[in-house]
């Protein structure tokens, strides 16, 4: 890449603009802590040029300006229409300023929900996963009982899992672990459907060849089987990841006494929209980094396929 | 005692309500060391045979044996290379020989397998391309892959479906000579007993001791020929020789009688 085609971007007009807007001077009454957004920008602008300069591929660099870009913009409207020109109710609008000072004067509370939301998607995904793709290979081994387990697994999977909360909540011992149940079963039944799929797809010719390699059950299993169904794995797990997202904060939400879920139910309840944005975004934060970690896992598992 | 006996086999199929004998009355021997080509137009059923070898299908009636003994199923005596390549996606050439040289030799440490890996890649030439996956290999190179993992395995016979049938004229003839190089050897080990499926005439002259020719509908021997060509054998020198080319016109015009015979008008591609 050219020196310009590193380093002349639009980002970084983009972040001027955001430090000059933050120099105009407030409508809104209340202190707007501007000196946050600008710290923010610094970094985020940091980041970004050390990014600049380490990237190798011309493409992710435009992507990665690109949501830099999209971020200074909001943080720009967000700016003129609280603070600067107070289009928006305060109440409900902070201007980022406070929203960044609040997540940091927050970050051991928030910290600790973060670990309890974390904790509570890992425990409830990973043991989904695993049981599911356990029993997707062994049930689609046989054609038969493939067959009845992929009706059930698209009737009982079409059940929104919020629905078993009530039971959850009667049954279960713990907020916590009607939280891990309920995303157990928002997983199961995507990645049971598409462990099935894919093992009931497998092509014939990628069997023959390892029959007459003589393998034998196990290594045909989990040597042969497991590893070419892996794609349509990936599409369950995929699916089952996007709900678990949907429903962590929503079960956190019912009676739960830790957790972002609960940190923005808790807050919202008292009318504390800072503390409620805060959470917005922390969650945000959480899903994207959860989402990268696992698209990098699926691409490396899935080098081989082009 | 011939290395495989095959004997009386008859393959019934049933599709869609018809009957179809894929073969009839199949009979003959394969002897130690020997390249015997089984040749044929399109349903004369020497694929069935071939899976029957296998241990992927078995017959109606009739039986195959090896070493004196039926064939039960699939097994580590015999080493499989198909026409459309049969490597895993998911694994490099050199885990794909690896994991053959495994399923025959548990004994062997990880890094033995791969040793024996990467000295069976380098008789293939693809020694530099050992790291890459399948997909990222011609169809030339995943076929030498799938010859390398058939040596390496080492076992008494080696079965061919059609192994260069999807690959164009120029690296066939190149993959043609790499096989008949590394099966005549250099004298040191014995050879291996190879059945070779193929319907190219002049590949199975090039590299067979003996050819079955096979009629179609149903499938049944039509001739065993012996091919009198001494080895080691060159392509180059061979199909200039008077003899050749004598040969195989007598192999031609028997195929083609066959084919107007048996078949008629439908395509068949030499």
């Amino acid at each position: 890449m050219t020196l310009k085609k590193r380093y002349l971007r639009t980002v970084h007009f983009l972040f001027i603009a955001l430090l000059l807007v933050q120099l105009l001077p407030d409508k809104l009454t209340t202190d707007t802590y501007a000196g946050y957004v600008i710290w923010f920008a610094v970094g985020v602008e940091i980041l970004t040029l050390i990014v600049s300069a380490l990237i190798k591929k011309p493409l992710g660099l435009t992507l990665f300006v690109d949501i830099v870009s999209f971020i200074y913009g909001l943080l720009i409207a967000w700016t003129l229409a609280t603070a600067k020109f107070n289009l928006l109710k305060p109440s409900l609008f902070p201007p980022p300023g406070r929203v960044f000072w609040q997540l940091i004067g927050d970050y051991e509370k928030i910290f600790t929900n973060i670990l309890s939301s974390v904790g509570i998607i890992l425990q409830g995904y990973l043991l989904a996963a695993a049981v599911a793709i356990i029993l997707g290979l062994l049930l689609g081994s046989s054609e038969r009982l493939g067959n009845v387990a992929t009706y059930l697994a698209k009737f009982l999977g079409a059940i929104p899992p919020i629905v078993y909360i009530p039971y959850g909540i009667a049954l279960l011992p713990t907020f916590r672990s009607v939280s891990v149940f309920v995303i157990f079963l928002a997983t199961f039944w995507p990645v049971l459907a598409g462990t099935m799929s894919g093992v009931m797809n497998v092509d014939k010719k990628t069997l023959d060849s390892a029959r007459v390699l003589n393998v034998n059950r196990f290594t045909m299993l989990f040597s042969v089987i497991l590893p070419a169904s892996l794609p349509q794995i990936f599409i369950g797990c995929n699916q089952g990841l996007t709900v678990s997202f949907v429903l962590l904060t929503s079960a956190e939400m019912i009676g739960a006494q830790s957790g972002l879920g609960f940190y923005i139910k808790n807050y919202s309840d008292f009318g504390d929209y800072t503390r409620t944005l805060v959470g917005l975004i922390v969650i945000g934060i959480v899903i994207v980094v959860i989402s990268f970690g696992f698209n990098k896992i699926q691409k490396y598992l899935l080098r081989w396929k082009h | 005692m011939s290395k495989i006996e095959i004997k009386n086999l008859t393959v019934d199929y049933t599709e869609k309500k018809n009957r179809f004998t894929a073969l009839r009355d199949v009979s003959f021997s394969i002897e130690e060391g020997e390249f015997v080509s089984i040749i044929g137009s399109s349903g004369c059923g020497k694929s069935t045979l071939l899976s029957i070898l296998e241990g992927i299908n078995f017959p109606t009636s009739g039986e195959i044996l090896i070493d004196g003994e039926p064939i039960k199923g699939t097994g580590t005596d015999r080493g499989v290379v198909f026409q459309h390549y049969s490597l895993f996606p998911w694994m490099t050439a050199r885990k794909n020989v690896a994991f053959g040289v495994k399923q025959v030799n548990k004994s062997a440490s990880k890094a033995e397998r791969l040793q024996i890996a990467d000295e069976f890649l380098e008789k293939v030439g693809l020694e530099n391309f050992k790291n890459k996956y399948p997909s990222q290999l011609s169809g030339g190179m995943q076929q030498r892959v799938a010859i390398a993992r058939a040596l390496a395995m080492d076992t008494d016979i080696l079965l061919m479906d059609e192994p260069f049938g999807a690959i164009d004229a120029k690296n066939r003839t190149i993959l043609q000579e790499l096989l008949l190089e590394l099966w005549e050897g250099d004298g040191t080990s014995p050879r291996k007993t190879v059945v070779f499926v193929t319907h190219d005439i002049d590949e199975a002259i090039l590299l067979s001791d003996k050819i079955v020719m096979m009629t179609a509908h149903p499938g049944q021997v039509y001739k065993e020929i012996e091919v009198p060509f001494a080895r080691p054998r060159n392509r180059a020198q061979l199909v200039q020789t008077k003899e050749y080319n004598k040969f195989r016109n007598r192999l031609l015009a028997m195929f083609y009688s066959d084919i107007v015979n048996k078949i008629g008008g439908e395509e068949v591609v030499l």
